[in-house]
């Protein structure tokens, strides 16, 4: 087989492109997708978006949609008498609140699934031992089924009570990162260390995007 | 003469037993009872206390108190051991911090159990008290139940 002017073109095209390509995939900024239910309208697509909530913090501040506004932030679902995986949670929220600290636009939204017990002069205690600023590190407390409802269906997270058991209640270990338009970006096992070290990086690729 | 030479050989003697007992001493971290009680202890203490203490025993800021170190500990030796099965929700201090995120008993845990806990956690990050015996645990656990049901 001869190779003739046209292949060889063909095959400077080839290198070519692929130069390109690694070149693209070596500058061009991965994106987070988007999850949940999506809609489209003519040429408009809307996403799925955290539902409006009110809830009450560690400070009895009210916390709402509006504190959240323009921001990015992490979520998750926790009670401070668990012994199962709530403290390995805690544990890696630390680590990302202190990855964080420079970062304004930055927040962190701790939900308890048990209100009756973590009352907001217990949730503010902990808070305090925990070292969380209040104005970074919301721990909400509201309406039990307000709360679980707003975990169930705009966070995708699992939360309710359940007696049989140890604690009372099944909730999952996820942490949901959260966009300045209150979209869903990823959802992280916040028990493991490694998937904690991807949120972190994650939240400094979501920050560069418009 | 004849006693110089008696008091020698009794110095000697007195000298070999003292060094085979140092010896003995030595030897004491290769017991395979030891070993046994550090393993086991090791796999229950990442299993059942770990999510809070944490596995490097650092404990979390002021909601979870430190093992490693800890004064309360070193102290406490009794209160420890109750505390595994029984809880704790007394306020403490540890290495001058106070603490007070009440602790959850494990009352699923067996005497040989909280033995090789106490082994684990004795022997570890920098302590070397050597094996807890059973026994110990026993009368140990007997006398804080007598306490919490007197309180109850």
């Amino acid at each position: 087989m001869k190779f003739t002017k046209g292949m060889k073109l063909h095959y400077s095209k080839l290198v070519l492109g692929l130069v390109c390509c690694l070149y693209m995939a070596c500058t061009s900024n991965h994106r987070l997708p988007i999850l949940g239910e999506r809609f489209f309208n003519g040429t408009d697509t809307t996403y799925h978006t955290i539902a409006q909530f009110q809830f009450v913090d560690q400070d009895s501040a009210l916390v709402t949609n509006a504190d959240f506004k323009g921001k990015i932030y992490v979520a998750d679902f926790f009670f401070t008498s668990c012994r199962t995986i709530c403290p390995i949670m805690k544990a890696q929220m630390v680590r990302v609140y202190e990855a964080t600290r420079d970062m304004p636009d930055v927040l962190l939204l701790s939900h308890t699934i048990d209100p009756e017990w973590d009352t907001v002069a217990l949730l503010h205690d902990f808070a305090q031992r925990l070292g969380a600023e209040s104005q970074r590190w919301h721990f909400v407390t509201g309406v039990k089924d307000s709360i679980y409802k707003i975990a169930q269906t705009s966070y995708y997270a699992t939360a309710m009570e359940d007696r049989t058991e140890p604690d009372g209640f099944i909730h999952s270990g996820a942490f949901l990162l959260i966009d300045r338009h209150g979209r869903i970006r990823a959802k992280y096992d916040g028990t493991k260390e490694e998937e904690v070290n991807r949120l972190i990086g994650d939240i400094k690729m979501l920050r560069r995007e418009e | 003469m004849k006693s110089d030479l008696v008091s020698v050989r009794w110095t000697v003697g007195a000298l070999l037993l003292v060094a085979i007992g140092v010896n003995l001493n030595q030897c004491a971290p290769a017991d395979p009872k030891f070993k046994q009680y550090l393993v086991e202890g090791e796999r229950l203490y990442v299993a059942q206390c770990s999510n809070c203490h944490q596995v490097d025993g650092k404990g979390l800021r002021r909601v979870y108190p430190p093992l490693a170190p800890s004064d309360y500990m070193d102290q406490n030796f009794d209160i420890v051991i109750c505390a595994m099965k029984y809880g704790l929700t007394d306020e403490i201090v540890v290495n001058g911090n106070s603490f007070h995120q009440p602790m959850p008993g494990v009352a699923s845990l067996t005497q040989l159990e909280i033995a090789e806990i106490a082994t684990y956690i004795y022997n570890s990050w920098g302590r070397q008290t050597g094996l807890v015996e059973v026994k110990r645990i026993a009368s140990l656990l007997d006398s804080c139940k007598s306490v919490r049901d007197y309180h109850q």
